[in-house]
């Protein structure tokens, strides 16, 4: 009786070590998964996913919403820059970045990624002079730092870039000045070009932390994008109507929009635009006037304003 | 010993998109002892506390000047801060030989953020270990810029780092508006008690423990120590004369 | 085999006869350029009280050829900066290309449309950066053939005017001229300005005048020179540049009492 009932338990025992193991077992797979198929960078999942580049797109998802405007006559750029403290300089500190003469780039995600990621896109343009005395396509700078952003997702030995940029410029729609202002060049133009043809114009692409990038009429990124995306798409970007300085009014009004929702906290608006030859830049990428996003800046505020008070009477 | 899976290395992202191991090296500013720089229209001003191994051990160095035109202030790594510090030195020096000018500060300080944002995204390397506080005159005027280990570089009106700053944040957002307009000597004062601020109650600022660094229109950036620095202190702080005086009352 | 490295993977001294070591061998040192190839004359600049005045005329030879006469050879760098050059023409593209470059990255930090652009490069700062390409390239003995004038004004908003050739030798003075000009322009200018002191008392239009002047005593007397020319006014306004300038009263009459070559041998 005795030699029974202990064997008995010793069953009872086993079976319970067994039922563990088990238990063990089945959480195995799922450690697994988290340990290896996210923790490092160029690996897949099961089930085709790059954990590292989707992590890297949630640092991006936290940061000041940067939008881009493709008008008919120039590209516009804005940036919520939220104001971290109270000991930074008002109005230093920009962070939209001029690339090349005729490009900007804001990015929007960890600030020194995209600091790299400027310092890249200016190398590509310098080096696109250096080779062929013009200045570089905003098509091409695209191409190439969609692959060079790529190229940090394909080894262990590198994370992803945490950002998502937006670059704009403006493609010189005149014969090129080859070698600068020196020697007036040829006078009956530069062969190659279909007559009647438009060239130039203005672009936008918009870069993700995996390296794919798209062409865009507006584009937005960071913390409150869902927001100024269905204002950018209010605007009907595609029938090339939007005006350069409709389009500096818009791009203040969506960051002021795209800002509510963080509204505890201070911003400043930061704009730059580039504009054809013809128009207030003369095909340079530079700062908004200031006089022109402050005017920007009192039109947003008094719109959200109004909007304010259209709430409170269709409250009542 | 990790507190998580995603904090091995500086190339890794968490779930939430965080870099662990940056977050731990701006840990390591906070190990170093306080150190203060605030501007005015005129000068910029860095005031430091140096910390000694033992009683009869020297001081920490915690300001370096870089060039005529500006210096540093560190907290943190300080072998770390030599490397930064090497660097900038060459630069500066390569912009007066090159283009005899003076290296603009905004230039030098997105340079060395360059650097650090490098070491944050490839696996042989981590994050440096010491935040900066940049403070200098260009053509532009004085500048007070700060540095941290992500590579993040921002310009400020004022600022602390290191151990227990956001004691001196505090004081220096409190007076944040006099700062523009206040004279050489002011500025100083603001940046010494902001410094005191940050200090144990029983820690006093002295001669001994103290660094100062002032560049200013038209003043190359020169650092004070010892003696040099004496009168400030007085100045800044009425109280210590006063419990001098009762001191020598009590022994007569 | 034998044990001398530099005999291995050769063609066998007892097959094929002793080896030529001097086949592989440059028959001479290396040679790089001698001589400018397409060329521009000289460049003459004068200091006033407010800034400089700088010219060139828009002519490229090739040899005696007057090849290209619509080169504009004065670049403006920024709001304070002109540079003049002479000498190789390719080479002053090559360092055009080098100043756009300078200029693009300058331009990444102090926006163009900052009030107070006090922080980009001054003229002095342009002149260092050229002379230290310049010597460069001379100690690798492949300078670019040309000599400079770099006019403008420095940090301080002063007048500066200041030389560099293909040496890297740099030079400064009230007033300059480069090639034929340091022969013919220069004790013309010199009568305006002697010295430093006397940059003070010269106006915008004496300079202009005396500049002007050079112009058409060079056209006179150098056979490489044009008479559509370049001038720039570089003051605290900025830069005024144009390029395309035609010589005025001109006189020849001196032409005729010139004897010694030519169809008047006597």
């Amino acid at each position: 009786m005795w030699l029974v009932s202990s064997s008995w338990v010793w069953l009872m025992c086993a079976k319970l070590l067994v039922a563990r193991l088990a238990t063990r077992k089945s959480l195995l797979p799922q450690r697994l998964k988290l340990q290896s198929y996210d923790l490092s960078n160029s690996v897949f999942s099961p089930d085709g996913r790059n954990f590292q580049v989707e992590y890297a797109v949630k640092a991006v998802e936290n940061g000041g919403t940067a939008i881009g405007i493709r008008c008919k006559d120039g590209v516009v750029l804005a940036l919520e820059k939220l104001v971290s403290s109270k000991l930074l300089k008002p109005g230093a500190n920009k962070r939209i970045a001029t690339v090349d003469r005729h490009v900007g780039a804001v990015t929007s995600g960890l600030v020194p990624d995209g600091r790299h990621f400027v310092s890249r896109a200016r190398e590509e343009s310098s080096s696109w002079r250096n080779m062929y005395k013009s200045p570089i396509p905003v098509s091409t700078l695209a191409n190439r730092m969609g692959a060079y952003v790529q190229a940090y997702t394909m080894y262990n030995s590198v994370r992803p870039f945490g950002i998502t940029a937006i670059v704009g410029g403006w493609d010189s729609e005149a014969e090129h000045e080859v070698d600068g202002q020196v020697g007036v060049g040829p006078s009956t133009g530069a062969g190659g070009k279909v007559e009647g043809e438009k060239h130039g114009g203005p672009f936008l692409y918009m870069i993700e932390p995996s390296g794919s990038y798209w062409g865009y009429y507006g584009a937005a990124t960071g913390k409150g994008r869902q927001a100024a995306k269905s204002e950018l798409e209010k605007l009907e970007l595609s029938g090339n109507k939007l005006s350069l300085e409709e389009g500096v009014k818009a791009a203040a009004k969506i960051i002021y929009i795209a800002h509510e929702d963080s509204k505890d906290k201070e911003f400043e608006l930061e704009m730059t635009w580039v504009s054809s030859l013809s128009g207030p830049t003369k095909g340079r990428h530079e700062e908004v006037p200031k006089a022109l996003r402050e005017e920007a800046e009192r039109i947003a505020k008094k719109s959200l304003d109004e909007g304010d008070e259209d709430d409170a009477k269709m409250e009542e | 010993m990790f507190r998580n899976n995603y904090d091995n290395d500086a190339i890794t992202f968490s779930p939430q998109g965080r870099i662990f191991q940056v977050e731990y090296a701006q840990e390591a500013v906070k190990q170093g002892s306080v150190v203060v720089g605030v501007v005015s229209k005129t000068h910029a001003v860095l005031a430091a506390l140096k910390r000694n191994a033992e009683e009869l051990s020297s001081y920490q160095k915690k300001v370096i000047p870089i060039d005529s035109h500006f210096g540093i202030a560190l907290a943190g790594l300080a072998s770390d801060a030599r490397v930064l510090s090497n660097f900038m030195k060459q630069q500066a020096l390569a912009s007066r030989l090159t283009y005899a000018r003076a290296i603009p500060l905004s230039e030098i300080v997105s340079r060395i953020g360059d650097k650090a944002q490098v070491n944050t995204q490839i696996y042989s390397k981590r994050p440096y270990g010491v935040g900066l506080l940049i403070a200098g005159v260009d053509s532009r005027g004085p500048h007070l810029y700060e540095f941290q280990p992500s590579g993040v570089t921002q310009e400020m009106v004022a600022c602390g780092i290191g151990a227990r700053s956001q004691m001196a944040r505090t004081y220096l957002e409190r007076n944040l508006e006099v700062f523009a307009d206040a004279s050489r000597e002011e500025l100083i004062k603001h940046a010494l008690r902001a410094l005191k601020e940050s200090m144990s109650q029983d820690k006093e600022l002295t001669v001994d423990n103290t660094s100062v660094g002032i560049a200013g229109v038209g003043e190359d950036f020169v650092l004070y120590e010892g003696q040099d620095i004496a009168e400030w202190l007085d100045a800044s702080f009425d109280s210590r004369g006063q419990t001098e005086g009762e001191g020598m009352d009590v022994d007569s | 085999m034998n044990h001398f490295p530099e005999t291995w993977g050769r063609p066998r001294d007892d097959v094929y006869g002793p080896y030529n070591h001097g086949y592989l061998q440059a028959p001479a040192p290396n040679q790089h350029t001698q001589s400018p190839i397409v060329t521009g004359t000289s460049v003459v600049a004068i200091k006033f009280k407010d800034g400089v005045v700088i010219a060139t005329d828009n002519l490229a030879s090739y040899g005696s050829l007057a090849r290209f006469t619509d080169v504009k050879r004065l670049r403006k760098f920024n709001e304070r900066t002109v540079i003049g050059f002479g000498g190789d023409i390719s080479d002053m593209q090559h360092l055009d290309r080098l100043l756009n470059s300078l200029s693009i990255k300058e331009n990444y930090q102090h926006d163009a449309t900052d009030e107070e652009d006090t922080d980009g490069f001054s003229a002095d700062n342009v002149h260092t950066y050229l002379s230290k390409v310049m010597y460069a390239r001379r100690t690798k003995f492949d300078p670019l053939w040309n000599h400079m004038l770099v006019a403008g004004l420095d940090s301080d908003d002063e007048p500066f005017l200041a030389s560099v050739d293909l040496l890297g030798t740099t030079f400064s003075s009230p007033s300059l001229a480069t090639g034929y000009g340091a022969h013919l322009a220069q004790p013309i200018m010199r009568k305006v300005v002697p010295d430093e002191d006397a940059v003070d008392q010269v106006t915008e239009e004496q300079a202009v005048k005396v500049i002007k002047e050079c112009m058409k005593v060079l056209f006179y007397r150098d056979a490489r020179s044009l008479d559509n020319y370049s001038i720039a006014v570089i003051k605290k306004e900025g830069v005024n540049l144009k390029l395309d300038e035609k010589l005025e009263n001109q006189s020849w009459q001196f032409a005729e009492r010139i004897r010694g070559y030519g169809t008047q041998v006597n």
